[in-house]
């Protein structure tokens, strides 16, 4: 098990302010947030590139701060793989393994075994310059897991990459973590690859740990605006809830919240149904016009307005502007959160 | 006119100044080429300094009263003198060049991997001595070592470092030498991303095995480059050696040491000002002779840089 305790720390100008934060033992954490959001830094902190100025870093109870890099038994797969150049493939991943000093047939063996697994064995005797950017990270993650760490680190594995091959080594890196159950923390700034690979997700946004759960709790459950707008909300209202109703431009929705006062509501589009009542006791419905129908790749993105801008996601449609329809939000979806004074930026979240 | 007509039309424009500007680069280099050939096999005589260039009058008229140093006939390879003066040059700086590898390289890269107190100052002053004039270093070496503690040491020790082959000559090329080499390799380590010094200690590699199987392989064409350019620039180095240690050819024989007198290196001046001290007597062919063979030295020593330093990783 991995566990931060309020590690904190300066670099530079960049402060990383008391993260704490679990890992169980072969889960896959992903550590989201967007650039400058101090994912990075934790990530060398864990790794020993840097020392924290505070706090506690346990792999399997054990403080790994005061010990060296090479002491600690953490992989790391920086984002541009780091593939030692003057070395093979097959020297690449065996490196770990030398330095380990494990005997020369095991590590043959285990190099082989790893290898046929990953499916780069016929790579063995090519240079890293050789290889393609999907290539390269298997090389890479081979060369991780090669000596059995406690713990892999993977930087924003997949930044490199097409979508196309993106979503595929995605997969790919699922696979492969949970056939070796190892825990994995992988860093990125992407939400759909968070929501491809992750067992959990933990959101970071300057410097500090906003919200950890899996991708349903988070998405439904989201700590401030901030999460909810990363997730890709598109509907978000600043306004007053009142007894656990809230109004936007005339309209009152009841809500399943029973915060007061400034709030924000937010409603995931894929949660609002257009002209389908699902049949449940509670639904707030309104009329609303089809302003514009956008095609995306992998869903309609529908714009409504219903006297405040909606945005809904279909898989299949049928309407087109002008059409007047009735929007039905069962309540459970709607999400109210409290309106926070962040001090940082002089603004509400 | 269609857009394909315009096309050919741009294709064919560029393909012509293509053309002109192949013909005037290849023009002006055959021009300097073919130049430097005809001034080379023109003057190629003066190589062979005979009784002849005595003959003419012209050496004596500048200076009767100079002594005309080493009279022969035809061929400067002939000369002990002059191959005393390149024996202790290319021992001396093979030694200068040795002690500035050892303490440039990890000082290069201390300086670019760890955090110094006072890096940006220490930078700053190696990389000044590079555009210092030699004689400036030459000068300050000369009140640094006959001023203060380091003359008192001196005086303890029965020693003396001016006007010295060694350590004398040994400290006024080392200071260049090491400056040049230093800028070379901390930029050969700049070059290369620490990410893979991390990934590789992350695998269970202490620092040293990971600077060796890794940070120095990946840096071998750098480092040589560097090593080269430290002892290139020690044996064209002129002014802070003839400031801090002169002239040895016109020392009586008694000046020496046994050890210099076994290692063929006494009466000898290094090379560089061998050039000066010839053409100050007069012995102007002589100068050119010894200024020929520096220029040979120079021109192997960059061709051996390129060779070595074309190749390089791509990561």
């Amino acid at each position: 098990m991995v566990e931060l305790c309020d590690v904190s720390g300066t670099l530079g100008e960049f402060s990383l302010v008391d993260i704490s934060l679990e890992v169980k033992d072969g889960e896959y954490l992903v550590l989201l947030g967007p650039t400058g959001a101090g994912k990075t830094v934790l990530i060398e902190y864990m790794v020993g590139i840097y020392r924290p100025d505070s706090g506690r870093i346990l792999v399997n109870g054990r403080d790994i701060i005061p010990l060296a890099i090479d002491q600690r038994n953490i992989a790391y797969v920086p984002q541009d793989y780091a593939l030692f150049p003057n070395m093979t493939v097959e020297k690449n991943i065996a490196y770990g393994l030398e330095s380990r000093r494990v005997p020369g047939h095991r590590i043959i063996e285990i190099v082989r075994r790893i290898m046929k697994r990953l499916g780069i064995d016929h790579l063995k005797d090519r240079m890293p310059l050789n290889l393609s950017g999907g290539e390269k990270q298997r090389v890479a993650l081979g060369r991780a897991l090669a000596p059995g760490p406690d713990l892999v680190l993977l930087d924003e594995p997949l930044s490199a990459l097409d979508e196309n091959l993106r979503s595929t080594m995605a997969k790919g890196l699922r696979k492969l973590q949970q056939d070796t159950h190892a825990t994995f923390i992988h860093v990125c700034h992407n939400f759909e690859e968070a929501s491809e690979v992750a067992d959990r997700i933990a959101i970071m946004n300057q410097g500090g740990l906003v919200q950890t759960g899996s991708l349903d709790e988070i998405k439904a459950r989201p700590e401030n605006e901030f999460v909810a707008r990363f997730l890709k909300t598109r509907n978000i209202f600043h306004t007053v809830s009142v007894d656990g109703a809230v109004s936007v431009n005339g309209n009152t929705f009841r809500t399943c919240s029973d915060i007061s006062g400034d709030v924000v509501m937010a409603i995931r589009s894929e949660n609002i149904l257009i002209d389908e009542n699902p049949g449940l006791k509670e639904v707030e419905t309104m009329q609303a016009r089809v302003v514009d129908v956008m095609s995306r790749p992998h869903f309609y993105e529908i714009l409504l307005d219903a006297g405040m801008p909606l945005v809904v996601y279909r898989i299949q449609n049928s309407l087109s502007a002008g059409d007047v329809v009735t929007v039905h939000i069962p309540r459970e979806h709607i999400i109210v959160m409290r309106r926070r004074y962040t001090g940082q930026h002089g603004s509400f979240m | 006119m269609s857009a394909r007509h315009l096309s050919t039309t741009s294709q064919s424009g560029r393909k012509s100044d293509l053309r002109l500007f192949r013909l005037v680069f290849l023009s002006f280099t055959g021009f300097m080429v073919f130049y430097s050939v005809y001034l080379f096999l023109g003057n190629v005589d003066q190589l062979f300094v005979g009784e002849a260039a005595q003959g003419s009058g012209e050496l004596l008229r500048w200076g009767e009263d100079r002594e005309v140093m080493n009279m022969f006939a035809g061929g400067f390879w002939r000369d002990g003198y002059f191959w005393k003066s390149l024996n202790l040059t290319l021992m001396i700086t093979l030694i200068t060049t040795i002690v500035a590898t050892v303490t440039g390289i990890p000082t290069a890269y201390a300086l670019s991997r760890y955090r110094i107190p006072f890096k940006g100052a220490i930078d700053v002053l190696f990389s000044s001595i590079i555009v210092i004039p030699a004689s400036s270093i030459g000068l300050c070496l000369i009140v640094m070592f006959n001023y203060g503690p380091l003359w008192d040491i001196q005086q303890e020790l029965g020693v003396r470092v001016v006007h010295s082959i060694f350590p004398g000559m040994v400290i006024a090329s080392f200071v260049l030498s090491f400056a040049m080499g230093l800028s070379a390799w901390k930029a050969t380590f700049d070059s290369i991303n620490p990410r893979f010094e991390h990934v590789a200690r992350s695998l269970g590699s202490s620092s040293w095995r990971a600077f060796w199987t890794v940070t120095l392989p990946l840096s071998r064409s750098g480092l040589i480059v560097g090593i080269i350019l430290a002892w290139t620039r020690a044996i064209a180095e002129f002014g802070a050696v003839l400031l801090f240690c002169g002239t040895f050819a016109e020392l009586p024989s008694e000046r020496f040491s046994a050890l210099e007198h076994a290692l063929k290196i006494d009466q000898a001046d290094w090379l560089s000002v061998a050039v000066w001290s010839q053409i100050e007597y007069g012995n102007v062919e002589y100068g050119f002779a010894l200024a020929f063979v520096m220029v040979l030295i120079g021109f192997a020593s960059v061709y051996i840089m390129h060779k070595i330093g074309a190749k390089g990783y791509i990561w």
